[in-house]
């Protein structure tokens, strides 16, 4: 519409404001929503229905349109992304939903401008950012060409800068390239439906440039992203679910790094799965277990909310409550590789460390590693480095740290597991061993090159097993404590009292908040 | 009735089948006991049923997430 057609009077101009406005609410057209709903896909606005308390979205920008081209101003309602403000169990947070009826939600100079809008108001006045992504890029033909290129991109000199000031939560509910697929990686938490494609751009896109055709699955589908890149955190079946799991994510998140995460109140029956954990754990050293099983009976009752579990198996990474109080669950687990770390476990872990340093989360780390998968496969991929970021990491963070040594503790992993000074304080179970070396290769180590029977090198392991027992630790001090695996609970809730940070009021110094968000 | 997949979480070989076609199970009974890394892996029933089906024998490699039997509830 002309400008010199609007009417007058403000009766007038209000009329066809909310004209305007139920027109921008249909957003692709009652044909398009169909189609979605035919196949149990929700739309950009009954996902922030979903994902806000009822009635408290606040939107932003919902006349705003395509202005590239005059034609466009018709077809582009809200120009493809939805914006606002909202409530989520009554705490503020922001969110850009992509409608994908308009234009493929792809970004355009107006959309831009609305998600810039909410991202700095969020990150100024300190609350979380969420992003439901499904888009198909930077909008054609608008930047084409030196001028579309020098309006659309690069005004925002901060616009991929992470500094963790506020969380940011992703969901992957369909196509998502460009701003998408960009945002999600710099996400603390994201989450995809199967069926969703996260990738740099499209598979068309990606046939077309190699010359060969490319499978939407094989180029960003949720097992390519969720087992070998670990670019997503969890994987669901619905949009329904997705959105659940974003606000059950926030639900552990301060609104900023300023503050201390929420508490919640303590389930019934939390104390006592803890008497479990003999139960769990095998008396024998070569089985195996799942250390999830160990983490539910001491975390709060169904308060465990795992990261990335297809992802660098061998360690297990969760954010989970101790009476009440947010917890970043650190744990090795020997039913994948023996517990053995490889380079995907350490990206894993690192990632996560990075999120719980910045939001002044507590870490709780459980140990049970032979050490560091080793050979050719684990070099070809940086395996030197990624333990040293583990490494760097945990050394630089500043909350609370607390290490419990439940089994094996070896070699360098002794220390990347909080051995030592790299927690604030390590107990050991009883069931505990740690050395350089398990005791079975460090005997073909000594006695490389010699003459040695099968009897001597028997002698040799058994006298190194006697000496990896929790008791060597103890006495000299380099565990803080020795404690029953059915204590553990109870140990850990009074010792995150202990190392509370009480003279920041419990803010850490967030030296890892503008680390890069993949590893 | 259901039918329930047990799936492997490791790369292993199995070691020993600790149950047989048409036994009960009950949620968390070791079915079998898989070799991994030196390290005794026990698959235990995720569900409450009758073995139906093993799909695996004693020393067959095994690849992660490779269905080692069926238990029907």
């Amino acid at each position: 519409m002309r400008h010199d057609e609007i009417p007058e009077t403000l009766d007038g101009r209000l009329k066809l404001l909310r004209e305007r406005e139920e027109v921008a609410r249909q957003m692709g057209g009652t044909e398009k929503l169909a189609r979605r709903e035919a196949a149990g896909v929700m739309n950009a606005r009954s996902r922030i229905d979903a994902l806000l308390d009822p009635g408290t979205f606040s939107e932003n920008g919902l006349l705003g349109v395509s202005a590239v081209f005059e034609e466009e101003r018709e077809k582009t309602p809200a120009d493809g992304k939805v914006a606002g403000f909202g409530l989520i169990k009554g705490r503020r947070v922001a969110v850009v939903s992509n409608d994908f009826t308009v234009k493929g939600a792809s970004s355009s100079t107006t959309n831009m401008k609305k998600i810039g809008h909410v991202k700095r108001t969020a990150t100024d006045r300190g609350f979380p950012l969420i992003f439901l992504g499904e888009s198909s890029g930077a909008r054609m033909p608008d930047n084409m060409g030196s001028e579309g290129m020098g309006t659309m991109l690069g005004n925002d000199p901060h616009q991929y800068v992470r500094e963790r000031d506020t969380p940011w939560a992703s969901a992957v509910l369909g196509q998502c390239f460009g701003s998408s697929a960009l945002y999600s990686c710099l996400a603390d938490f994201t989450v995809m439906r199967k069926g969703g494609i996260l990738a740099v751009a499209s598979p068309a896109l990606a046939s077309l440039a190699i010359g060969q055709n490319v499978e939407p699955e094989d180029l960003g589908g949720w097992k390519l992203l969720s087992e070998e890149t670990g670019l997503v955190d969890r994987v669901v079946e619905t949009d329904e679910e997705a959105i659940a799991e974003v606000r059950q994510f926030l639900s552990y998140m301060p609104s900023h790094n300023g503050e201390t995460p929420p508490i919640a109140a303590i389930p019934e029956g939390s104390d006592e799965a803890a008497e479990r954990i003999p139960q769990i754990l095998p008396d024998s050293r070569k089985r195996g277990y799942d250390v999830r099983k160990i983490i539910g009976c001491i975390v709060d009752r169904e308060s465990f909310f795992e990261f990335k579990p297809r992802f660098g198996r061998p360690a297990v990474t969760g954010l989970a409550r101790l009476d009440g109080n947010v917890v970043g669950m650190v744990a090795n687990n020997p039913i994948s590789k023996a517990g053995a770390l490889d380079v995907a476990s350490c990206e894993k872990i690192t990632s996560f460390l990075v999120m719980c340093d910045s939001f002044n989360i507590p870490i709780v780390m459980l140990v049970d590693t032979p050490g560091f998968v080793i050979g050719i496969e684990g070099e070809k991929k940086k395996a030197p480095g990624k333990i040293m970021n583990f490494m760097s990491a945990l050394q630089m963070c500043t909350v609370p740290k607390l290490s419990v040594i439940m089994r094996k503790s070896y070699g360098q992993a002794y220390l990347n597991m909080g051995g030592g000074r790299n927690s604030d304080s390590v107990a050991v179970w009883p069931t505990a061993e740690v050395s350089f070396m398990d005791p079975e290769y460090a005997t073909e180590v000594v006695t490389w090159g010699k003459d040695v029977d099968n009897e001597e090198k028997r002698v040799i392991r058994e006298e190194m097993e006697r000496n990896n027992t929790y008791l060597g630790i103890a006495e000299i001090f380099a565990a803080q404590t020795v404690i029953a695996p059915q204590d553990t609970r109870r140990y850990l809730i009074e010792e995150l009292k202990i190392q509370q940070l009480r003279r920041s009021g419990g803010i850490g110094r967030h030296r890892l908040a503008n680390w890069p968000t993949t590893f | 009735m259901t039918i329930t997949n047990v799936m492997s979480e490791v790369i292993g070989s199995v070691w020993k089948v600790d149950m047989k076609v048409g036994d009960a199970v009950k949620t968390g009974d070791t079915i079998m006991i898989l070799e991994s890394m030196k390290m005794e892996i026990p698959v235990e029933a995720p569900v409450d049923g009758t073995l139906a089906e093993l799909k695996v024998k004693p020393e067959e490699s095994v690849d992660e997430d490779q269905v080692l039997c069926t238990i029907e509830s």
